[in-house]
């Protein structure tokens, strides 16, 4: 059978209402459940699942996707409305998100966020259809040598998003290192500062950590410096994004995607690194550097384009090896299961329609998230107009409502209290949070894979540059940590050419 | 507005309270904690089951995920709370008989419980990758013989981990720790990608887990250690290789709760999982995914996860596997 | 006295960490094995790699705080009742955490809500406290009928 056939076989699948009305409905649970923080997209899936047993195959998996897809945008909206993050995935929007909200100007940021996801999940999408075999082929070369060098050039992005003064993102990354070291040890399974709590033993929670992090720190500035005085400034703001403004972000929206489908084809990357990645990649091309984390539309653009430009590329592994990428797909693969349905090879010979039914409700997934965003950030708007007094009290409450729900776990609320503290002290010295974040997630990642190569090779290091995928990225850290070096000693070079004339 | 939404709580809960003095148990909502996260094989198999239990109870099942450290964290909580019924814990086989096994320090013992059903049995099966060039267990255990083998599993002190030694014991290898090379992975999903792209040689666990990759091809398998053949699984079974001590090597689901539940709530639990087991939907919805049903009584439950446990503590202690720090 | 710039202090601070880290910390709470074949396996090495890290940015960030001229957030002045008002705010925090398993979570967020919004001054204090009775109660009703999350009931008044 030809691609043709297989479309318009695919096409019987879906063209019905209720395959259409299934991924609608999934695309608003989604968006809704990414907006609450805590829900997280995994627990918005893992809700829906179970209604998906008693419907056909294509309409079930359709709404987990549908849900999937609204999620990973709907969690921009607390991210920029109200510093919290619906989802880790959009913790990179924070950082020109918020600001663009103080100013007066999250109807912009919310209206870029949409863009630049739909513009993502498309092109996600489309990389999915026509590059599912060759880049399925790619991601089972990812052995630990090959993730260890990945994630070791991942984390140059922390020099992207250090703010001022690198040092101080340097340590904040090492503060978040360390902190990530909680938890039972992966080879020896034995304790890491858990001091015999069966509640460290699993290591902090990570959404606890993030809300703490970017959360509460807001609420104690309010705190340190209260009044509904200056509501004001803030406000949806009359402003939408314009067209110039969209084609002016429309290289780091691709690049962006780009960046979301290489690493959403990768198993086990997630889409928070994707999303940080692509920031700092627009903020070291872009012309405006400077204005970067104050409110920049293009640092909300390249965020939003990196974590949906994930989502469509996740399906990769799933559908053609039968290999969740992250923990959503593995529940997707439950729902295919259920169903008797098997994902691997063998599903694009014998449920071949099936799957092209699904690649056409993907993309028009993508025109029902335009939508239903544009509804979903009128709906959320008046969030901006309320009065500090009572806007943040609202969100302590619910980022403790939230962070219990993720893990029903009372300790995880403590855990967001003391991570909040932290970020505080942070916050008031000028220590970049974004560093923390990123080396808490890819921290542990680079050690275990680390470990497990070495593990592999018998405690050889040469294992590390056993193939041409290390080699490239060895190559891609080394220009990366020189250009990083060189604009360290051009930047001191200067400041201190600035003190001389200063005092001469 | 305050007063009257007050007024129409305490209202709400005075009714309430009033019913509760003549209904008997259950009159609440009942939380089921789950040990491990959303998605899992434990997650899927509690929700399945909740649906045909949650009839039988009469009252709605609250589903808890309260995962970490290999299912410690959820055990935990549940060995806390008070044993009134209104808390239970899906019990594993990983947090019932391979952790209290192989962990030294896990906040919790088996005497902790009360195990009221186990629901659900896994076989285990062993896989290897095609490209290995291994094609049955003798090859396997000539080839870990030579030297070079590795096997993944889903975390130290996993029933993975513990699964490969134990079979590799009972072929013959007598120090099976230095024979072959054990990488831990994150997760059992993770455990499986190890062998697909060539991380590690082999892995012993779940059918189902592995059932999609050996139906496609990508994976073969080498045994299972059930009495009787696997279907889909083209592989002897632990009795056809003679080896009938790996019977005893399978996984499980079960319900528990604190140790001090009262005789007439658990009589009533042994009562509901007899109903909900034999609703058709959940037995097709499982058995479509590799387990078998068959429900133990609360005595056959303790005995056999003894009896499991016994046998893993052995081979632990005789290895010096067991994790001190 | 030198009057040390606050990235010194940082920078002493994070060395002085790495110290602790290397000598007190990681032998007493990290446990590892007594036969570890090799160096780079030890459940150690990484901890000791990092607290090494923390050492090297807190020499650094001590070095840079001698030569810079850079001004804080903090220097902006300051705002009267601050420390106090941030002090409040932790005891709520804490009040808040203990009193989640004893009141439940609906009326213990009742009762942080307001008292945050007190804290705040608020200047539309009637509405502030319908939001803090309301909005825990519908958060309740969505988690825990919606989203069928097991939400802390507390000992004294049970919801529906």
């Amino acid at each position: 059978m030809s691609i043709f056939d297989n479309l318009v076989a695919g096409l019987g699948l879906v063209a019905n209402f209720e395959a259409f009305l299934s991924l609608f409905i999934g695309v608003i649970i989604g968006t809704i459940g990414g907006a609450v923080p805590g829900m997280s997209v995994t627990m918005t899936v893992a809700l829906t699942l179970p209604f998906t047993f008693a419907m056909t195959p294509i309409t079930g998996i359709l709404l987990l996707l549908g849900v999937y897809k609204g999620g990973v945008f709907g969690g921009s909206i607390p991210a920029i409305l109200i510093k919290t993050p619906g989802t880790p995935a959009s913790s990179a929007t924070v950082m020109d998100g918020y600001p663009m909200a103080e100013k007066g100007e999250a109807g912009r940021a919310l209206g870029m966020a949409l863009w630049a996801s739909c513009t993502a999940d498309l092109i996600s999408n489309l990389s999915l259809i026509l590059f599912a075999g060759f880049l399925a082929s790619f991601a089972l070369s990812f052995r630990p040598p090959e993730f260890f060098t990945l994630i070791l050039f991942s984390l140059t992005i922390i020099s992207g998003v250090s703010g001022k003064s690198m040092l101080r993102g340097a340590f904040s990354a090492v503060m978040g290192l360390l902190l990530a070291t909680v938890g039972l040890d992966l080879v020896y399974g034995t304790n890491r500062f858990t001091f015999g709590d069966p509640n460290l033993m699993g290591g902090l929670n990570f959404i606890a950590v993030l809300i703490g992090l970017f959360a509460i720190p807001e609420i104690l500035s309010v705190v340190w410096k209260p009044g509904d005085a200056h509501d004001r400034t803030r406000g949806l703001g009359k402003n939408w994004v314009t067209f110039a403004e969209y084609k002016r972000s429309f290289k780091s929206i691709v690049r962006g995607s780009v960046i979301g489908v290489v690493l959403g084809s990768i198993p086990g990357i997630g889409a928070a690194p994707s999303a940080f990645l692509s920031y700092s990649e627009a903020r070291r091309k872009s012309p405006k550097k400077e204005n970067f984390g104050k409110g920049e539309i293009e640092g909300v653009a390249a965020a939003e384009a990196g974590n949906n430009g994930v989502a469509g590329a996740t399906l990769i592994p799933l559908l053609s090896l039968g290999i969740p990428g992250d923990v959503i797909t593995a529940i997707i693969i439950g729902a295919f299961m259920i169903h008797g349905l098997q994902p691997g090879p063998m599903m694009f010979v014998t449920n071949a329609d099936l799957i092209y039914g699904l690649f056409i409700g993907l993309i028009v997934s993508s025109v029902f998230l335009f939508f239903i965003g544009s509804a979903a950030i009128r709906v959320f708007k008046f969030v901006a107009d309320v009065p500090r007094s009572i806007l943040f009290p609202s969100i302590l409450v619910l980022c403790v409502y939230g962070v219990f729900a993720v893990n029903n776990n009372i300790f995880d609320v403590g855990v967001m209290f003391a991570m909040g503290a932290l970020g505080f002290v942070m916050l008031r010295n000028d220590i970049p949070a974004a560093p923390f974040l990123i080396a808490y997630i890819l921290g542990p990642m680079l050690e275990d894979n680390f470990r497990q190569a070495m593990l592999m090779s018998g405690g050889s290091p040469w294992i590390l540059v056993s193939s041409p995928i290390t080699w490239v990225f060895w190559g891609l850290t080394a220009l990366t940590v020189t250009a990083i070096v060189r604009a360290g000693i051009k930047a001191g070079r200067n400041a201190v050419q600035k003190a001389v004339t200063e005092e001469g | 507005m305050k007063l009257s939404t007050l007024g129409l709580a305490s209202a709400l809960t005075l009714g309430l309270a009033a019913g509760s003095a003549l209904a008997e148990y259950p009159d609440r909502p009942v939380n089921m904690v789950i040990p491990y996260g959303a998605g899992g094989a434990t997650d899927i198999s509690a929700r399945t089951i909740s649906e045909p239990l949650g009839k039988a109870v009469g009252q709605p099942l609250v589903m808890s995920n309260i995962a970490g450290a290999g299912g410690a964290t959820g055990s935990v909580a549940v060995q806390n709370a008070t044993g009134d019924g209104y808390t239970m814990l899906f019990a594993r086989v990983g947090t019932h008989s391979v952790s209290p096994a192989m962990k030294a320090t896990l906040p919790y013992t088996l005497d902790d419980f009360r195990f009221v059903a186990v629901y659900e049995i896994n076989p285990i099966v062993c896989v290897t990758s095609p490209r290995s060039g291994i094609t049955s267990m003798e090859e396997l255990i000539a080839k870990i013989g030579d030297g070079g083998i590795s096997y993944s599993s889903a975390g130290v002190g996993s029933l993975h981990q513990l699964s490969a030694v134990m079979i590799m014991r009972e072929f013959g290898i007598q120090d099976p720790l230095s024979a072959a090379t054990h990488i831990p992975q994150k997760s059992g999903g993770a455990a499986a990608t190890a062998i697909l792209n060539g991380t590690a040689t082999f892995l012993c666990t779940n059918s189902s887990a592995v059932a999609s990759f050996v139906t496609g091809g990508q994976l073969i398998p080498l045994m299972v250690t059930t009495e009787n053949r696997v279907e889909g699984f083209d592989a002897p079974s632990a009795a056809e290789l003679g080896r009938p001590s790996l019977h005893q090597l399978v996984g499980w689901t079960g319900i528990a709760s604190p140790d001090d539940l009262p005789d007439d709530v658990a009589a009533k639990w042994s009562d509901w999982m007899a109903d909900a087991t034999q609703d058709a939907q959940f037995r097709e919805r499982m058995e479509a995914r590799g387990s078998i049903i068959k429900l133990m009584s609360p005595e056959e439950a303790n005995a056999f996860i003894r009896g499991q446990y016994d046998t893993f503590r052995t081979l632990v202690d005789e290895l010096g596997m067991r994790i001190e720090g | 006295m030198i009057k040390l710039h606050r990235q010194s202090v940082m920078g002493i601070f994070a060395a002085g960490l790495g110290g602790i880290l290397s000598f007190i910390a990681i032998p007493r709470w990290v446990a590892t094995p007594a036969n570890v074949p090799n160096i780079v396996l030890s459940p150690l090495f990484w901890p000791y790699t990092l607290a090494g890290l923390c050492v090297l940015a807190g020499l650094g960030l001590i070095w840079v705080g001698l030569h810079s001229n850079e001004r804080f957030n903090e220097d902006e002045g300051e705002v009267s009742g601050a420390f106090a008002r941030v002090f409040f705010f932790s005891l709520i925090a804490i009040a808040y955490v203990w009193a989640l398993p004893v009141l439940g979570m609906v009326w213990a967020s009742v009762l942080a809500f307001a008292a945050t919004a007190f804290l705040l001054k608020s200047d539309y204090p009637k509405l502030a406290l319908v939001c803090a009775v309301l909005f825990p109660v519908v958060l309740y009703g969505f988690f825990a009928h919606v989203a069928g999350v097991a939400i802390p009931q507390g000992e004294f008044v049970r919801l529906p």
